[in-house]
Formats: structure tokens, sequence, C-alpha cells
């Protein structure tokens, strides 16, 4: 108590022992957390999730591809299967793990959670974009249901998430998949394969055997009654039309990507004026509700106007209003000068 | 007939889902787009603009040079600094007035009309001793720089200089990871914390405004610009030679007041890398033009508008702190008061941090308002020491007329300029008042983040004086 | 048009009571109740302060009001309510600002919703005046701060936007207490439907969009026939607005009806 040095050094312990214990998210405390957090409920809710993966992408599920998804061992994946079967959420034939309706239902909430909850990262929090995933990974198993439509409710109901896949609705609805056959495909458009039907089995086997897989995407490069040629991968492909009416394919709405030779607004120097032509995909929700709100419309002229000593935020002159942007913000919005 | 009519209505709503998904992210966009379309053709038809050259208005310039690297900074400082000054200097004297009234006047008679109706000793002192006196300090102590402060800081933000600042300083905090206009939110709450906290609404991003509420408390508030400064005249002053005191006791209090901004903008850094991870997002904002404020209307709204309505919330606050201070050092156990007994208890931990018993015990029955803690933080020593010359008796809260006299008491209670600088260190990093808690729970509606705002500057408070303390004994 | 005032004297003050109650309004003794609707830095609180004598500060800095502010006025013998709504740019957001502003306009169905634009940025403003229109039908521009319009020699038609928009445009310098007389009579004559507004609504471009909204239009207007901005609620219900979502389910979407003047506004057209 009386030697400085030694209240300094107890000191100096006492808080580093303090840190080390309840640092938010590294210490102690709060890894034994995320430890107490690695329940069976966890693995149930991967586990049908994973099921509901396979289901939507036609593709049978086995307790092989189960253990390999939840990275647990054969036995293991063999209890979780059982459990989910006591419960009824799943069914098992022949080594394949089917969901029984109650198994989609719920597969679908936490799905729903989990696109929410990307949403809502990518919309109200400055989180990048690369942790949205795992984030939500973790969340989508401590947010029940009421919470979501809470949450929900307050961000609009999102139809998308920020990949672009539909968020299924609180009843557990969701959009009904459009496909159409390769050999319906327009030439030069980008298309995934949604799904690979498995009879005739030697078609499909051929088909495999090609490398496709559902997920996979093509560039429609020619089709003609003799042929379907395709870029997928790098690679071009061919195939007869016999083959080709046996995938499915769903086109994707790739964002337009802006052209090259449009400028970004924060390109533009103090004193210039540019038109507006658009604002990237990666602006949105409420960023881009703000930017359009202000009346940055394509077709909106834009002068940049004042740069504080700070190079950023610059003011700009956008319908007769002096308004400050970040380069972060300037940097969505496409100009032609 | 009731049920079907339900299960159309939900046709409705699962229609618009699907067409929802249909129509899919474009649909505000095109909406906004037709909606400025038609704005423009109907402003077309009917607006005319005649010369359209004119290119440097006066808007123009006046923003080039407040935004420019010469002039902006100290452009700002000169202009906060101004209206602190000016607050400070201008609170003086209506503050001792008040205070004369309020405390010297009507106190003594109110005691005057308890015993002329033979009210109980208790009852008089509980109530005329303990709560009306605590308001007393509150409302003499915090009305005249607040009637001062806000009217100010509206008239420069009626003329439009505010946003120019949050425009200045948006850089460094978007480097902290916050918002520009916490800027200004740390402005307000140089006047109140309580103002500051409710400011953050103009910050639309969840995350920076938790941070800009989180940090408020930072932003040295009106109630401990006096502790400051007192403690700053009798310690830091005193230290130097008689020539150096002014310039030092004032140099003093503005380092403090840095201070604050430095921690605001580090516990902003921190809290964005760690619980509140994210990159500072969007930042929009208008920059209206400048407009002639009108001061006269300016003052009244502003007194009506916000002081009225700070002081009220600090009233509410102060009575009940005021009939504790007077409960705990007048209800005594075997003669000695519940206040003694924990100042004794609690003077080797206060030591440890270069504190004392007397301030925990005062910041502790002070949470409601920072106003009151030197007249508690006196009132505890002389009943410590039992000066029995000097004060208004047990539990009522008083200042003394010279600095000297105060000075004197403190040397009395042990007080070195260790103590001195600590206290000033503790003033600018403790809790926030109740008030300000109370207000951080309505605007954040969260428990977990109104007890974040309230324990991370008295836990931050307490390691930097212990370390100060420490280090300072040590050389 | 005369006649239509008449017509609507015994019947229009107050008709929303209910509505209005909820929306936390205290109701006694006022015959209407007038919303006041404005981008920020518009000079909105000081037309507010102009119309009701009450000092609200008035700050220029976007995003002041967050919490309504309410008055009262006289006017011709009638007790008008006014409710100051926060600043916003839009209605279409997810903000509590403009929560508060559109759900207010839209179940509070005020008797006028005063529409304050800064003159010299009018396009810009016109966002906010047009998502109104959609919602309302009787509204009253406000051209504030047409002095400053002046100094950067800014003209304004008003008659030819009155007709555009079909609502009455008042020109006002609230700061100088001027055209507030001017304002004063065109919120009574829309109020008492001596005023007509016949206002202008959003033509949208994109066939999308206009398909989906069509397809509900049709779909709401079985469900809730009296339904007077049909179009602002499907609108509303493409941007998954919960509001809205719950008032259709609950039903209570229907409590809100066309008034009573609008029926003759379609036999004059």
């Amino acid at each position: 108590m009386n030697n400085p040095l030694e209240t300094l050094i107890i000191g100096t312990i006492i808080l580093f022992v303090l840190c080390v214990l309840f640092w938010p998210g590294k210490g102690i405390l709060a890894n034994w957390k995320k430890l107490q957090k690695q329940s069976l409920k966890i693995l149930i809710e991967d586990a049908l999730k994973h099921l509901y993966d396979f289901e939507d992408k036609n593709i049978s599920s086995t307790l092989h591809s189960l253990s390999g998804y939840l990275s647990i061992s054969g036995d293991e994946a063999a209890k979780i299967a059982q459990k989910l079967k006591d419960i009824s959420l799943i069914d098992i034939h022949n080594e394949k793990l089917l969901l029984t309706p109650d198994g989609r239902t719920y597969a679908l909430k936490i799905i729903r959670v989990h696109r929410l909850w990307e949403s809502y990262l990518a919309d109200e929090t400055g989180v990048k974009e690369k942790d949205w995933h795992l984030r939500a990974e973790e969340k989508e198993h401590y947010i029940d249901q009421e919470e979501a439509n809470i949450l929900a409710a307050r961000m609009g109901n999102p139809a998308y998430d920020p990949h672009g896949d539909p968020i299924p609705t609180a009843s557990g609805d969701l959009p009904v998949k459009k496909g159409k056959h390769l050999t319906e495909a327009a030439v030069g458009k980008v298309y995934k394969i949604v799904h690979i039907e498995d009879e005739p089995i030697a078609i499909y086997s051929q088909i495999v055997a090609m490398g496709l897989y559902p997920g996979m995407q093509l560039k429609i490069v020619e089709v003609t009654k003799e042929k379907i040629k395709f870029v997928a991968e790098g690679e071009e492909c061919v195939l007869s039309p016999l083959i080709a009416t046996n995938l499915t394919v769903a086109q994707i709405i790739i964002p337009e990507k802006i052209k090259k030779d449009f400028k970004t607004l924060s390109s533009l120097k103090i004193g210039e004026e540019g038109e507006v032509v658009g604002i990237s995909r990666a602006c949105r929700k409420q960023q881009r509700r703000r930017l359009l709100d202000f009346g940055i419309v394509p077709g909106t002229k834009i002068i940049s106007e004042l740069q504080g000593f700070s190079k950023d935020p610059i003011a700009y002159k956008i319908r007769g209003t002096l308004i400050a942007l970040r380069k972060q913000q300037t940097d969505y919005i496409y100009i032609k000068k | 007939m009731e049920n079907i009519n339900n299960t159309y209505r939900e046709s409705i709503i699962s229609e618009a889902t699907t067409l929802r998904w249909e129509v899919g992210e474009n649909f505000h966009d095109s909406l906004m787009e037709s909606i400025y379309k038609n704005a423009s053709e109907i402003a077309a038809h009917s607006v005319t603009k005649k010369n359209k050259q004119q290119n440097h208005t006066f808007d123009q310039k006046l923003d080039k040079i407040i935004t420019s690297r010469m002039f902006g900074f100290p452009a700002m400082f000169i202009v906060l600094a101004v209206v602190f000054w000016v607050t400070i200097i201008g609170s003086n004297a209506p503050s001792a007035m008040l205070a004369s009234v309020l405390i010297d006047k009507i106190h003594p008679w109110l005691k005057e009309i308890a015993a002329a109706i033979s009210t109980p000793l208790w009852i008089s002192g509980l109530l005329i001793d303990g709560a009306y006196l605590g308001m007393a300090w509150v409302v003499s102590v915090m009305l005249p720089p607040m009637a001062i402060f806000f009217p100010l800081f509206t008239l420069l933000e009626d003329f439009g200089y505010l946003p120019r600042v949050s425009f200045n300083m948006d850089s460094l905090f978007r480097k902290a990871g916050a918002h520009g206009k916490q800027a200004l939110t740390m402005s307000m709450g140089f006047g109140c914390n309580v103002a500051g906290v409710i400011a953050t609404r103009v910050i639309d991003s969840p995350r920076e405004r938790l941070i800009a509420i989180i940090t408020n408390n930072f932003a040295l508030c009106n109630g401990r610009w006096p502790t400051q400064i007192l403690i700053a005249t009798i310690f830091i002053g005193g230290a130097v030679p008689g020539y150096l005191a002014g310039i030092a006791s004032a140099g003093a209090v503005v380092g403090v007041a840095l201070l604050g901004v430095v921690l605001s903008l580090v516990v902003s850094w921190g809290l964005s890398r760690t619980v509140l991870k994210g990159e500072a997002s969007t930042f929009s904002l208008e920059l209206p033009p400048y407009r002639p404020p009108r001061i006269l209307r300016t003052l009244y709204t502003s007194l009506i508008d916000r002081t009225a309505i700070v002081l009220w919330r600090a009233v509410i606050f102060a009575v009940p702190a005021g009939l504790v201070i007077w409960l705990v050092s007048n209800i005594t156990i075997e003669g000695i008061s519940l206040a003694e007994y924990f100042i004794n208890w609690s003077n080797p931990f206060g030591l440890l941090f270069g504190l004392n018993g007397v301030i925990l015990l005062a910041y502790i029955i002070a949470i409601p308002a920072n106003e009151i803690v030197i007249p508690t933080i006196l009132m505890l020593t002389v009943l410590t020491l039992g000066m029995n010359s000097v004060g208004a008796g047990d539990g009522v809260m008083f200042e003394l007329e010279s600095v000297n006299a105060t000075a004197d008491i403190f040397k009395a209670g042990g007080w070195t300029l260790l103590t001195g600088i600590n206290l000033m260190l503790f003033s600018l990093i403790h809790n926030p008042c109740s008030t300000t808690i109370y207000t951080i729970y309505k605007e954040t509606r969260s428990l977990k983040w109104t007890t974040v705002s309230a324990l991370l500057p008295v836990v931050m408070g307490f390691i930097i004086t212990f370390f100060v303390a420490q280090i300072w004994r040590l050389i | 048009m005369s006649n239509s005032l008449i017509h609507n004297c015994e019947t229009c003050p107050a008709h929303n009571v209910g509505n209005l109650t909820k929306l936390g309004i205290n109701m006694d003794n006022f015959d209407f109740v007038v919303a006041l609707a404005g981008n920020p830095n518009t000079g909105k609180s000081t037309v507010f302060n102009a119309l009701t004598g009450l000092k609200q500060h008035t700050g220029n800095w976007p995003g002041k009001t967050v919490t309504r502010a309410e008055g009262g006025f006289l006017y011709n013998n009638k007790k008008f309510k006014l409710v100051d709504l926060p600043g916003t740019y839009s209605l279409l957001s997810t903000s509590t600002d403009e929560e508060v502003a559109r759900n207010f306009v839209l179940f509070g169905q005020p008797d006028v919703t005063v529409i304050v634009v800064d003159s010299s940025r009018l396009e810009r403003n016109l966002n906010l005046v047009l998502q109104v229109l959609e919602i309302t039908n009787r509204a009253v521009l406000c051209l504030n701060l047409i002095d400053e319009a002046k100094r950067h020699s800014i003209i304004i038609d008003e008659r030819k936007l009155s007709k555009d928009l079909g609502i009455p445009v008042v020109p006002t310098s609230a700061r100088y207490d001027e055209g507030i007389n001017e304002l004063l009579k065109m919120i009574y004559e829309v109020a008492t439907g001596a005023f007509v507004c016949k206002p202008y609504k959003i033509k949208t471009e994109s066939k999308q969009v206009k398909n989906a909204v069509e397809k509900l239009n049709g779909k709401l207007l079985q469900a809730f026939p009296k339904l007077p901005n049909v179009n602002w609620v499907a609108l509303r219900l493409l941007e998954g607005d919960q509001e809205i979502i719950n008032a259709i389910r609950s039903g209570d979407l229907g409590s809100l009806e066309i008034k009573n003047f609008i029926p003759l506004l379609e036999e004059q057209t």
C-alpha cells in the first residue's frame, strides 16, 4: 500500500487479468460464452439447413454429407440424424436423409433469420461484406421468430438479402423457383443450374461426368437445334439437346455492370459538373435511399463545389442544395461528364 | 363472413409479397426516378431563373474560408472558446445573485418560518436543508450558464455554422469509426450532456449513434466546469508562481476539456473496433444557406425550449439528492453519521486513486447532479474534520465566499496537488449524471447500452486516476 | 364550388376523431386538424410559429423536430389544431422521422396538410410534395423563403404551379410574417371544402411497377372500397411497410374513408 511501485505493479497486473477475462469478443469470458453456444440445438439447426440446401439443389443428402458439413464424425452425424428422426423433422430412406414438412418449415425459419440478419448487417451497420455470412451463421440460432419479425418490420420487410437470395416470409413462403430447360436459354445471358434431372440414369451420369453441378454458372454461347454451347468455369462445353433438356437453369440477374467509361462522382474535381447515370448496387437500402432522397437519380446534374481541408467529405451542389458526402459514398455514384 | 374477409385480406398481403419478389429491388429506385422526373417537369413549368451566372455568392466565399486549411480549425476553436468564455464569465454574476437570493435569503427565511410554526427539526432539516438546498444549488449554478450557453449555441445553429463544423470535423471522426455529426453532439455536450445525448438523433445510423451517446459524457458539461475552475485555481494556480497562476489554471481547465475531446475520439475508435464493430458508414449532411439569425426570437425560444426542459429535469433529480445528503450526514449510529462511516471505510480506496473518501462519497451522492459536488465535498470535509466554526451545519451544503477559505478547508482535509489533479481528472471521467443516464435509457431503450455508458467512463476514470496517482508517488 | 361549402360544414369538422386520438392528439374543442410537413431547412418551424404564435425553436439544422410539436389557432371562428411533423426529405424510407410523418398523414387523415417548401429549391422539395399528395387529397403548398428566392432572381409562377399540382399555393416569408394571412385563408378554404383540391398523382414509368400497383389496387379496393389513397397503400405494400400490413390484416385500413366532398369533386370533373 505504501510503496507506490508495488501498488503500481499490482494494479497493472489486476488490470491485465481483468482485461484478459472480460475483453469483449476475445476475453476468456467471451470465449467461454461462445463455447457454451456450441450446443446440440446448433448442430440440429445446421443439419436441417444442410438438408434444405441439398434438397433445394436436388441432391440427396446422406450421413456422409452431413458429417462433412457439420465437421463431426460419422457416428456423431448418425446420432444427430437419429435425433432429428425422433422429433420427426426428417425421414431416412435408403440412407438418404429427407426433410419432413415440419423439418422444411424449421429450416426455412432459420434461413429467414440468417438472411434477415445479413440484410441487417448490410443495411444498418458498418460490418464488412466478408463478415456478413459468418456473423449471420452465429446469430441465426439466437433470434427467435418474434424477434425476427420485429427486425423485419423495422427494415421494411426486405424481400431479398444482400446476396440477392429471397428471404422466406414469416409463414415460410419462398418465391417459386423459376427455371427453364437449358435448350430454351438465350444466347449471351448468364444462367445458373438449378436442377439436374436424375432420370434416365444414363443421361444423368453423363452430365455428372462432365462435372456439371447445381449452382454452376453458365454463359450461353450458342443455341441451335443440334447443340448447345456454353462456357462454364472458363471451359467451353457442348451438349446435345437431348442431354440439355435434363438441365433446368435460371437466369441470374447480375447487377448491370456500369460501363467502364463512366466515372464515379468522387473523381469529379472541384468546380466540375457531372450527370448521374446510376448508383452502384453495392450501395444498399438506407444508404441508397438517402442518396435517392437527395435527388441523386439518373439525369441529375451535380457540381462538386466545396472541399474542406481534409479532402473528404466534399460538398456537392445537388438540385440547388449543398450536400456533403464522404468519398466512400461518392465512389458508388456513377456519372458522365 | 368475418373469416372470409380475413382470408381475403391475408391474400392481399401474400400477393404483395409475391409481387415484391417479382419486381425485385429496383422498385424503390424506379419510383424515386419517376417522382423526380415528375418534379422537374412541374418545376420547369412554373419556375424561371434570371441571370444564371452568379458563381461567387456570399455563401460560397464564406464556406471557402470557414472550411479552409488556414482558418477552418482556428475559427472553430475561437468560436467555441468565445462561447465558453462568455458562458463562464457571463454566468458568474447571475449565479452569485441567484445563490444570494435562494440560499442566503430564502433559505434562512424558510428555516425561520419552519421554526415559527414549530416544525420538527428533522422535517425542516430534510425538506429545507436537504431537498430545497439541493434544488437551490442546482438552479443557481446551472440556470445562468445554460441560459447563456444554449441561446448562443442556437444562434450559431440558426446562422448555419454548426453543419460546417461537422463538415470540418468529419474526417477526424471517420478515422475513429464515428459519424461527423458527433462533433456537434459533443459540442452540445459541453453545455449539457443531456442535450448532447438528445442531439444524437441527427445521426441516423444506429451504430454510430450509440458511439456518440456513449462518448458524449467525455464532453465536459456545464455542471463540471465550476469544479474544474475552482480546483484548478486552488491547486494548479497555487502550485506555480503568482503571476502565472491565472494562465496555469485556465490552461489546466482547457487541457482537461481537450483531454475529454481526445478521449471521446479514442473511445469511439475503441468501440468501433470491439463491441460496436464496423466501418464508419454513411455521412450525408445538408449545408444549408447562411441565414441571418433572429436574435431576440432565438433567445426567447431557446430559453423556453431547451433551458427550461433541461433545468426541470435537473431539478427533479437534485431534490432527492439533497434529501439523501441530509440524511446520510444526520442519521447517526453511536454518534457517528452514516457519511462518516462510509468516508472512513472508503478513505483507503480513495487514496489508492489519489482521491479520498470524501470525494468518493460526494460523487456517489452527487450522481443526480454534478453541480452539487463541490458543496457536498466542502460539507463532508467539514463534517469529518469536526470544524464547527465553518459551514452551515451537518448535512447543509455550502460554498465559501473566497477561494482562499475553500483552499484552507481542503488543506485541512489533507488534500494535496495530486488530490486536486485527480479530482479534475475524475470529474471529467466518471459516470454521467443520473439525468443523462435516464436520457440515455430513453433514447436507446436498452439497458445494456445504458449500463455500458454509465460504467465505461467510471471504470476508465478509476484506471486513469490510479496510474496517475501511483506514478506521481513514484516520482 | 360554393355549394360544396354548405354541404360540408355540417359533416367535416373533426370527422376522424378516433384515429387522431389514437395518434395521441387531444381533439377536445378543435374543429380541424392541420398537419405541417416539409423538408428540413425550409423554415417549417418558423411557419409553425407564425401560424400559432407559439415559440417553438427553429433550427437551421436538418432533423430538428423529432418529437411532434402541437399548437392551435383560431381563424374565422373555427378552431384549428396544428401538428408539426418531423422535417423529412421523403416519406418512403425507414427512418423514424419519416414513419411518424407518413403515418400521421395517412392514418390521422388531417383535414389539411400544409407542405412547406424552400422556394429557391422547389424542384428538390417537390419530391416530398408529390409523395404527400399521393396520401392526401387536401393540401396547401406553402412557398416559404420566397424572399430568398427573389434575392437569387428565382421567380415562381404560383398560379401555374397551383394548377399543375391541383392545390392552393401560397408564397410566404414566415421569418418576416409575410403571406401568413393568405396561408391561413387557404387552410381555412381547404378545410371547409371551399377549395376542392385535385392533387397531382405520380406518374410511374416502369411497367413492372405499374402492373404491380394495378394488381394490388384491384384487390385492395375489393376489401376496402372506400379507401381514398389506394395507390399509396399499394406502393407502401410493395415497400413492405409493416404499419400498412398490420392495418390490412386487422381491417383498420377500412376506417380510412373518402371524405364527404370527394364524390362532389368527381361530379364536377
